[in-house]
């Protein structure tokens, strides 16, 4: 057991915030968040020329060969400092995708390009339909059909939440090649050029200013080339790449309630209200000691998640318990910082407890929310094996003593007792 | 980052793992009672002697004192397969509570005659700390203790001792001089329990089985003062630190959710299947989350006191704090998912899952063994995060203020 970083890892969070206090101001965030594009170019120039596009891909393919723990740390430095851009959509979602799945063609032409900063992708898996329930992130949510038409094929129909569809260059779609009785069986990627033909996209106006929209593929066309992966096989890379973003959205919320905390601990401590620091109430102090309640489980799960994945050991489960715990607790620290910082922290021009709350809420959604995680929890403990049980001899004591209140070695105690002190 | 255990440990928990699948009887319920029967208590006992015999109650305690002279990070895996099984060692306070105390601060002469035995299951000890005017306010304990001679004569009550088995020892505190601040005139002693003028009274909890003990002039030697006089309520601290890296919590929480998913199995609700129901699979999955948080943050703990040497104090985490809080939901959710047959005791007729949904939920009443959620609040908030406190000189002046109105 070890619960150290490395010091690669210290180094990379360390030169992550100092990088992002300077370079992603409020001032930055907010203009990103009132602007058109979801992202600034500038901003992501500079990270790209930091390694932060290639970090996770191999050094074959212009990147860094880091690992998930690694891009935890990263991505935890992102939620503090409200990083917005589309790093998860085309690192981790479509990325990792093809590095999984592409063919030697797509990695060595798409992934250099990404890690430069001079491509960027969106993933766009959920429907209208789905959209309600845990179809937006199960196999069964995906009905957009891809027909084969001679070498091409032609996509139809339209996803909704897409994010960072108005930047991207080009769109991962997942699409139904086939009907039958496993939904995972019959969905094929594509990497579909953002400025085909057929393609309307329209923003979306969310709580967190982050540039979702519907994306309609109106008989798209496109060449059997841009498959990602086997035909009907799209959906074990999609998922294994879906995990990853889980556990940043993770780190991401992490980062953002370690920051919360240290905010609504400082206000605390030097507002004053009845000639006394706020903080000095413990109703205040309970907001404060519950926040670093959330951060404390959020932040082992979700390493443990990252270190499962990165040892390539089973995971669902790990995953699953991070973002089940992760998305309501954060639910629950962004209100706390609410409660401490009361008006000053519900205004919407200055000051950044609703940047954290607002963007908190996508995060929370994004990837499926607590109760979908919870189901999934369920399912792994479902596959428990039966329970070992001891193989001693069968003793049969164990009904509960008529008088249970008082065990029945008290009597015998008293009059050893007693005995003792010669009484 | 490593979430694994080495070679040693893992061979060491697959060990103290045989050990109670071939000592435990088959048809073990654990947990569940809460008023032992003789029996029942008479087994834990021999058990407890054959896991002494064998190092698995103290395995982090030099081999001299009865340990297996192992690290904190072994002891916390031998701590989570006992917990496991839901081990009720009537020793539970001596090996976790008085004995670390005594191991640190403790004459060589001390150490000789009190560990062994904790360490071997042979003696049973009861921490005395709690009176009716020292609760939450721990360093306003009045048991006076004064010196006469080669002795101190105690008077004075403690109560709400949590009583796991007939005591041979208590480990008490007591005030040995008047002083400002209170915490700086307390000392611990070493009590045999029999000492004439010590008196016990039942005071049995909805949870734990408690008593009250009354001291009337009872002589205490000298040589039974544990460490420095006036200084017991620090030397106490430590008892604390050690109470903090456990391990145990999750794994009982673990084999708890697996027989309730067993019992889910089995169990069929209007034709169908408990595990289907839609509100129980609320509780699973709650419970698989908590269970796997309370690991990692016992782990950590325990982790980070190992390293203690090199890392310090550790980080203010709020574990201990989680455990507490979502003990009584955890009771609730279980009890509310049997509906009327939620109240049922085990041995009723109609009786379900062995009544340990109404054992869980009276227990989950309380949870204030070790100081109680509030408390824990307090003390996380301000020496945790820091936060500001009313200085302790005002207390008596508000009191005043107060009771003037």
């Amino acid at each position: 057991m070890d619960f150290t970083f490395t010091e690669e890892q210290e180094m990379l969070r360390t030169s992550a915030r100092d990088f992002l206090e300077t370079e992603c101001t409020e001032r930055v965030v907010r203009d990103i968040m009132d602007g058109d594009l979801g992202y600034s170019p500038e901003l992501w120039k500079k990270i790209a020329d930091l390694g932060w596009l290639g970090l996770i891909f191999p050094e074959e393919y212009g990147g860094a060969g880091m690992s998930v723990i690694d891009l935890a740390v990263l991505y935890e430095e992102f939620g503090r400092a409200l990083f917005i851009g589309p790093h998860l959509s085309t690192v981790v979602l479509g990325g990792m995708t093809i590095l999984e799945a592409g063919a030697e063609e797509q990695k060595k032409d798409i992934l250099p390009r990404i890690a430069q900063g001079e491509r960027i992708l969106s993933l766009a898996l959920t429907e209208p339909e789905g959209s309600w329930d845990s179809r937006a992130w199960d196999p069964e949510g995906v009905t957009v059909k891809a027909t084969a038409d001679g070498d091409s094929f032609v996509i139809d129909g339209t996803k909704l939440f897409v994010h960072d569809a108005i930047c991207a260059d080009a769109f991962l779609v997942a699409t139904r090649t086939k009907e039958g009785a496993d939904p995972a069986d019959g969905i094929t990627l594509f990497l579909v050029d953002a400025k085909s033909p057929g393609i309307t996209i329209t923003p979306l106006r969310t709580i967190a200013d982050d540039k979702q929209a519907e994306v309609v593929f109106d008989k798209v066309k496109v060449p059997k080339a841009s498959m990602v992966g086997k035909l009907d096989g799209g959906w074990a890379p999609l998922h294994r790449s879906m995990q990853v973003g889980r556990v940043m959205l993770c780190a991401q919320m992490l980062g953002a309630e370690q920051r919360l905390l240290e905010m609504s601990v400082d206000y605390a401590k030097t507002r004053i209200q009845f000639d006394m620091p706020i903080g000095i109430n413990q109703y205040i102090q309970e907001h404060c000691v519950l926040l670093l309640r959330e951060v404390s489980g959020a932040r082992w799960s979700t390493y443990l998640a990252a270190w499962k994945i990165t040892e390539g050991e089973p995971s669902d489960f790990e995953v699953a318990v991070a973002k089940a715990w992760g998305s309501d607790a954060h639910e629950r620290a962004c209100w706390r910082a609410h409660q401490v910082h009361a008006g000053v922290g519900y205004t919407v021009f200055d000051g950044v407890i609703p940047l954290y709350s607002r963007r908190g809420k996508t995060f929370q959604l994004y990837l499926g929310d607590t109760a979908y995680h919870k189901e999934k929890v369920v399912k792994e403990l479902e596959n428990w094996p039966a329970l070992e049980e001891p193989k001693g001899k069968p003793l049969g004591i164990w009904e509960e003593a008529p008088e249970f209140w008082v065990p029945e070695w008290w009597p015998e105690f008293e009059a050893t007792n007693k005995a003792a002190q010669g009484g | 980052m490593d979430f694994r255990f080495s070679e040693e440990q893992e061979k060491l928990r697959e060990e103290v793992h045989q050990f109670f699948m071939e000592n435990l009887p088959s048809d073990y319920l654990p947990r569940g009672t809460r008023g032992q029967t003789l029996e029942q208590y008479k087994f834990w006992m021999d058990l407890q002697r054959k896991a002494g015999a064998k190092g698995y109650l103290t395995p982090g305690w030099s081999k001299e004192s009865g340990g297996l002279g192992l690290s904190d990070m072994e002891q916390g895996v031998v701590m989570e397969e006992t917990s496991y099984w839901g081990a009720a060692w009537p020793g539970s306070q001596g090996i976790r509570v008085c004995g670390p105390p005594v191991h640190v601060f403790g004459t060589d002469e001390q150490k000789r005659k009190f560990l062994p035995p904790i360490a071997k299951g042979e003696v049973i000890w009861y921490q005395g700390f709690t009176e009716p005017d020292a609760g939450s306010d721990e360093a306003n304990v009045s048991l006076r203790a004064v010196e006469e001679g080669d002795h101190y004569i105690l008077n004075g009550q403690k109560t709400f001792i949590t009583a796991p088995g007939p005591a041979d020892y208590l480990y008490t505190l007591a005030r040995t001089q008047d002083v400002i601040p209170k915490h700086r005139g307390i000392s611990l002693f070493l009590i045999d329990a029999h000492s004439p003028g010590i008196t016990y009274r039942p005071l049995p909890t909805m949870g734990i089985f408690t008593v009250e003990i009354f001291f009337d002039n009872v002589k205490v030697p000298k040589d039974r003062l544990l460490g420095e006089l006036n200084r017991g309520f620090y030397h106490a601290m430590v008892t604390f630190e050690f109470e903090r890296s456990t391990t145990g919590a999750a794994a009982g929480a673990r084999r708890t959710l697996q027989e309730l998913i067993q019992f889910c199995r089995e169990e069929k609700r209007n034709g169908k299947s408990l595990l289907e129901d839609p509100s129980m699979r609320d509780h699973l999955a709650d419970r698989a989350i908590e269970m796997e948080l309370t690991w990692l943050q016992g782990w950590f703990a325990a982790w980070h006191f190992s390293q203690r040497d090199k890392l310090g104090s550790p980080p203010p985490e709020a574990g201990g704090l989680h455990n507490k809080v979502v003990s009584a939901d955890r009771a609730k959710q279980l009890i509310d998912s049997m509906g009327l047959y939620g109240q049922l005791r085990r041995g009723s007729k109609y009786c379900r899952y062995e009544g340990r949904a109404a054992v869980s939920w009276e227990a989950s009443r309380s949870t204030h063994p070790a100081g109680t959620i509030e408390v824990n609040k307090i003390v996380l908030a301000g020496r945790g995060l820091g936060l500001p406190r009313i200085p302790a000189k005002f207390n008596k002046e508000i009191r005043e203020a107060v009771e003037e109105r």
